[in-house]
């Protein structure tokens, strides 16, 4: 069950790192706000919760997020299998991977630069 | 993800953590290269400067301004004539190149007087153009010529002229990358908010990070325009100076190019709360994406949506008759700058073509994380490169071609290896539905040019083959693939013209009513 989980946690990240930018701002806290906030409203899209975007910061998470969401939906069908529950789940794990891979485990050494 | 150590650079230990290889299963988290960092002493460089930074990549492709280097008549060669970026004003900025002409003697007395009468010199020569950028050079900062005095002096005897004056000597940064920098805040303290534009439609935004390469920037403007989008400012391919200091009235910044223009975007969100949405302009599934975004933030998607639909049918078919001939063969992509990012994964997806290597001249890590992200495993990653190293990878990694600028591109080539200038383009624009298959016509062609075939025959000891005859690219291309495929009715080659640009000046656009101004009203 784990190692499902791994895997298709590893499938999202895949599709992440080769078709988006967003996670790849130039500084840690910038990586954090983009992370948080698209990968929550993706995960709210997937789940059919509502979804803030009254802020135009708010609009553009959103608008990568309802992309992202329609990606994984049509490329991965056993996302269509999950329920709520697990879609959460799934999506806290690759919330925590891409945090790993971009700030976490990151050797940028810039991203913690106080300057641009 | 090993760090790799070049066979030609074990002398200069230093240059181990400037270049990797993705392995099995890793990822950016095992090894990343070093980047924009001071050269190392003792390698050679191919990297350009601060200044050039500044002016060559930034600055010139602004097409209604002077561009005026304080400074030794070379400092304005560099780079210059290499780089397309053309304009729809007859391309004044490509025509014309202007510096004061610094000497030994302005060096030992100050060049303020001579700069003052070049800037007039140069306003009086062209007096329809009243706008300039005055940029610093390493030989005027080093003697300390005020060059702020001299252009407000100037702005103040001549009011209908306006002087940007950037600040950006060639050692004011390890690289390229440290003038990029230098130029967004110069250009956001000093000219953003000083004119207020007129406002015709209720979506506005600002394209930034685009310098129209052969047109580029009128492809993708074009898209904005059927959307009903008004694109205030284009920072800075075929942008004009007054347009970009009313940058700050725009309701989203789209961001193409990160690293050499993300300051202005996220300055302008700092200052007047612009957000920023970056983009891809290359590839079929990318650009859809990027078109969709910018649809969804202004709730015009299936405005969006209907150009995808139109310019997917029009244009996939021919995408995959070069899909089809393209399939496997390996790439070095070493383009500089954000193509490392934008075509390592797109060329795969639409072409087949398989990046084997990337690099970057003067990126910075994150630059690297971004392409090394979209590789697949076995590709070689380096930083700032020289020669030596150059073609003892392309000896490692044998590719079938090769993406990079006109330098590299030529000692590719003394290896047989076929380039395509990824930096001016061979026939582009390559931005765009139709640029793309342009792009991969480009390709087929480098890849499969018989002529090309023939370089591989050593004329000093080789007998020069007299039983075979001419062949022909679809002779080389086609041989191993079906007859379903050779056959298919459905896919052709590039059908498009020459020249795709000029008919889109000409072009005029749907009128979308302005909902939100109207009402107001």
């Amino acid at each position: 069950m784990e190692d499902m989980m791994k895997d298709r946690v590893e499938q999202l990240v895949d599709y992440i790192m080769k078709n988006c930018l967003w996670q790849f701002h130039s500084r840690a806290w910038d990586r954090e706000k983009q992370n948080e906030g698209i990968l929550t409203k993706t995960m709210q899209i997937l789940c059919e919760e509502p979804v803030e975007k009254e802020t135009p910061t708010d609009k553009c998470y959103w608008v990568d997020a309802v992309c992202l969401a329609d990606a994984f939906k049509s490329r991965y069908a056993w996302m269509a299998t999950l329920d709520k529950g697990e879609i959460k789940l799934l999506m806290q794990g690759l919330k925590d991977r891409i945090d790993y891979l971009t700030i976490k485990g990151s050797l940028n050494a810039e991203l913690t630069d106080p300057h641009y | 993800m090993p760090y790799h150590k070049f066979k030609c650079s074990e002398c200069i230990p230093e240059r181990e953590k400037h270049a990797v290889i993705k392995g099995p299963g890793e990822d950016i988290t095992s090894a990343l290269p070093l980047g924009y960092l001071n050269t190392i002493p003792g390698s050679i460089s191919e990297r350009g400067c601060a200044y050039c930074g500044a002016k060559h990549v930034i600055g010139t492709p602004m097409k209604d301004v002077i561009h005026m280097s304080h400074g030794p008549v070379g400092c304005t060669y560099d780079t210059w004539q290499t780089k397309r970026y053309i304009s729809d004003n007859d391309n004044f900025q490509l025509k014309y190149t202007y510096a004061t002409d610094m000497k030994e003697k302005h060096i030992i007395f100050g060049a303020e007087k001579l700069l003052k009468q070049n800037i007039i010199e140069a306003f009086k020569a062209f007096p329809k153009i009243k706008r300039m950028t005055l940029y610093q050079t390493c030989a005027s900062a080093l003697i300390g010529d005020d060059i702020n005095a001299i252009a407000s002096e100037v702005m103040e005897e001549m009011p209908d002229v306006d002087i940007f004056v950037c600040n950006s000597p060639g050692f004011g940064g390890p690289s390229q990358s440290g003038g990029h920098h230098k130029i967004n805040i110069a250009w956001i303290n000093q000219k953003v908010g000083n004119v207020e534009p007129k406002i015709t439609s209720d979506y506005v935004i600002n394209y930034v990070g685009e310098y129209n390469i052969q047109g580029d920037q009128e492809v993708m403007v074009d898209y904005f325009k059927r959307m009903g989008i008004q694109v205030l400012s284009t920072f800075t391919g075929n942008g004009s100076y007054d347009d970009l200091r009313s940058m700050h009235r725009a309701h989203l910044n789209v961001l193409e190019c990160a690293r050499s223009a993300e300051y202005i975007c996220n300055e302008l969100k700092v200052r007047y709360g612009t957000p920023r949405l970056d983009i891809d302009g290359f590839g079929f599934e990318a650009l859809s994406n990027s078109l969709r975004k910018v649809g969804l933030f202004f709730g015009i998607e299936d405005r969006a949506q209907a150009i995808i639909d139109e310019e997917t049918a029009r244009w996939k078919p021919e995408m995959d008759w070069y899909k089809e001939r393209l399939q496997g063969k390996k790439v070095c992509l070493w383009p500089g700058g954000s193509k490392l990012w934008h075509w390592a994964h797109a060329i795969r997806e639409d072409m087949g073509v398989n990046v084997v290597s990337v690099y970057t001249k003067f990126g910075h890590q994150g630059d690297m994380e971004k392409g090394i992200a979209r590789c697949e495993e076995g590709a070689l990653a380096i930083d700032d490169p020289n020669e030596l190293e150059a073609l003892e990878a392309m000896e490692m990694l044998k590719p079938d071609i090769i993406f990079t600028g006109k330098r590299p591109g030529e000692v590719a080539k003394k290896i047989r290896v076929p380039y395509l200038n990824a930096h001016a383009y061979h026939n582009g624009p390559y931005k765009g539905y139709e640029g793309w298959v342009r792009f991969a016509r480009d390709i087929y062609n480098a890849i499969y040019s018989p002529i090309h075939q023939l370089s591989f025959v050593d004329i000093s000891k080789d007998e020069i083959p007299t039983d075979t005859s001419f062949l022909t690219q679809k002779m080389i291309s086609d041989v191993n693939l079906s007859e379903e495929v050779t056959a298919s009715k459905e896919l052709r080659e590039y059908t498009g013209n020459y020249d795709t640009i000029t008919a889109l000046r000409n072009k005029t656009y749907p009128d979308f009513p302005a909902e939100k101004r109207l009402s107001a009203v």
